[in-house]
């Protein structure tokens, strides 16, 4: 789809940059600021049954499916080198789907628990429910371009991540993700949308997640006093 | 010493009679113009060769698209000058939706009736530089765009066969490219069937004119994702002598492929995703589920009973 060359440059040039750069600079702000706002502001404690049926799946999903988009960025050729024969492109693709199908599984439970309980919805701000509605559109977005655009793992790897290196080499060269279908350059331009609203939200949590926790010893905590 | 400086000062004079910042200047600039500009006509050459021969020779005869020789003096037969090849060069979809008489023309001697790929890259500059090359080469005796390096020796069975091999990936191209089917369905291919990304070819070649015409578009593709890949990894003729005969044998299957393929991937994500939540629930069975539920639940239906 062609939009007009400004437009193109705005979404595929300038909004990168734009986002990157709020992400980074906003981010030590609030650290450095407001640290103690650095909190996924979990509900668990409120609601326990459905938080699971939604937070695993998601969690689980979308941890799956950011890494195969890191790894092909990363490693674009060793992707292709892998993809070369048919059988191991259709297990990639089929795995990669079934973690996106789960984060998306997991999400719309996530929005429903919120919406439907009244002690959720009473602990949802509004930045909240836009994260939401932005994910949602991410999440549906990349499901709907693997189902209906295959081989993304190949073309994302051989036409999408030279352009987000020519970002990062300063040297910006939309080209050819301008000539992507309508939903690729969507899940692309939402993908910075999401990447500049991230510190602003509890998003921030990914920053902070506490992975000694999975090898620490375990900790007797005692509390003496009035708390 | 003022006559060592007297006579230095001379011998300049005899060098560099107009002074020798003036020649420094003068041999800098000549250079400078002189390398933009045999450096700026290989570009457009170069361009030509890369995004154009696909489609179309400056006096080889037509491929998908028309023969170039005498292209301005066809379009000022049919009253149009140089400023509308501009534009139609830009934009070639918009000439055709205009209705303009001499845009639908060309279109109806294209085979399929296909319309050129727009360039997101065509300025008004490089098309103007491209009207003048092949102005230029028009007036040569042969012109180095005249023909193309392409076997036309007929298809036999293992052409067909490697071609099929290299379609699928399951022999790997030489210059290092990803295979078709990462972007391209044809039918009767393999259980998932082929990408989407791109348009399904099992009826290309009515589309491009027969296997000369796939076999140039796949010499040069035009297509600006095609481009990114196969500029830097391009196809070896042997390569394509193989493809297009296999798309010419895909030709006989008649229909292109269906979305049974992209259903079947669909189901087989939806089953790996419920596959997925059985694993979670099986894994941490033992989870904590809450404290109050159970107590007031378990109270309720005693109550009940």
């Amino acid at each position: 789809m062609n939009l007009p060359l400004y437009l193109d440059r705005a979404l595929f040039v300038g909004l990168p940059y734009a986002a990157i750069s709020v992400c980074l600079i906003v981010s030590l702000q609030r650290y450095g600021w407001r640290m103690f706002t650095y909190s996924s502001l979990s509900s668990q404690l409120l609601e326990n049954r459905t938080h699971f049926w939604a937070m695993v799946p998601f969690h689980y999903g979308i941890l799956a499916v950011l890494l195969g988009h890191l790894i092909g960025f990363s490693v674009p050729r060793a992707v292709l080198a892998w993809n070369g024969r048919p059988l191991r492109l259709y297990v990639l693709e089929a795995a990669a789907l079934s973690f996106g199908v789960l984060a998306l599984i997991g999400l719309a439970a996530l929005i429903n628990r919120r919406l439907t309980n009244a002690k959720m919805r009473a602990v949802t701000s509004a930045m909240d429910w836009l994260t939401f509605a932005l994910l949602l559109f991410q999440a549906a977005s990349g499901v709907y371009v693997a189902v209906f655009t295959p081989w993304g793992s190949t073309w994302y790897a051989a036409v999408v991540v030279p352009y987000l290196w020519s970002l990062f080499g300063l040297n910006p060269d939309a080209g050819v993700v301008t000539q992507l279908p309508l939903a690729a350059q969507l899940h692309i331009v939402n993908a910075f949308i999401l990447i500049g609203l991230f510190p602003f939200t509890r998003l921030v949590h990914i920053l902070v997640v506490p992975n000694p926790y999975l090898w620490r010893r375990p900790q007797i905590v005692r509390w003496y006093g009035s708390r | 010493m003022n006559k060592r400086n007297t006579l230095r000062r001379a011998r300049r004079r005899t060098l560099f009679p107009f002074g020798r910042a003036i020649f420094v200047r003068t041999m800098l600039l000549t250079t400078l113009f002189s390398l933009a500009r045999n450096g700026f006509s290989q570009e457009i050459a170069e361009y030509f060769r890369t995004r154009c021969t696909s489609c179309h020779t400056i006096g080889g005869g037509r491929l998908t698209g028309p023969d170039l020789k005498n292209v301005m003096q066809r379009a000022a037969a049919n009253g149009k000058d140089r400023e509308w090849l501009i534009r139609f060069m830009q934009d070639p979809q918009a000439a055709i939706q205009s209705g303009d008489a001499y845009a639908l023309k060309l279109q109806r001697e294209t085979p399929g009736n296909a319309v050129m790929p727009t360039q997101p890259d065509m300025t008004r500059q490089l098309a103007g530089s491209l009207l003048d090359l092949i102005e230029a080469e028009t007036k040569l005796e042969r012109s180095q765009f005249a023909g193309s390096p392409i076997s036309l020796a007929p298809f036999t069975p293992e052409d067909v066969q490697l071609g099929r091999e290299l379609f699928r990936g399951s022999q790997s191209l030489a210059g290092g490219a990803p295979p078709c089917i990462s972007c391209h369905a044809v039918q009767g291919l393999a259980a998932l069937g082929g990408g989407r990304l791109g348009p399904d070819l099992t009826l290309v070649n009515e589309r491009l004119g027969g296997p000369k015409g796939v076999s140039t578009w796949l010499l040069a593709p035009p297509m600006p994702t095609m481009q990114s890949v196969f500029k830097t990894k391009p196809l070896k003729p042997e390569e394509i002598h193989a493809l297009a005969a296999f798309l010419d044998h895909s030709a006989l299957q008649g229909a292109p492929a269906d979305m049974s393929g992209p259903l079947g991937f669909f189901l087989l994500g939806l089953g790996g995703a419920v596959a997925g939540l059985v694993l979670v629930d099986g894994f941490w069975s033992k989870r904590f589920r809450s404290v109050r539920y159970p107590l007031v639940h378990g109270q309720q239906q005693e109550g009940d009973e």
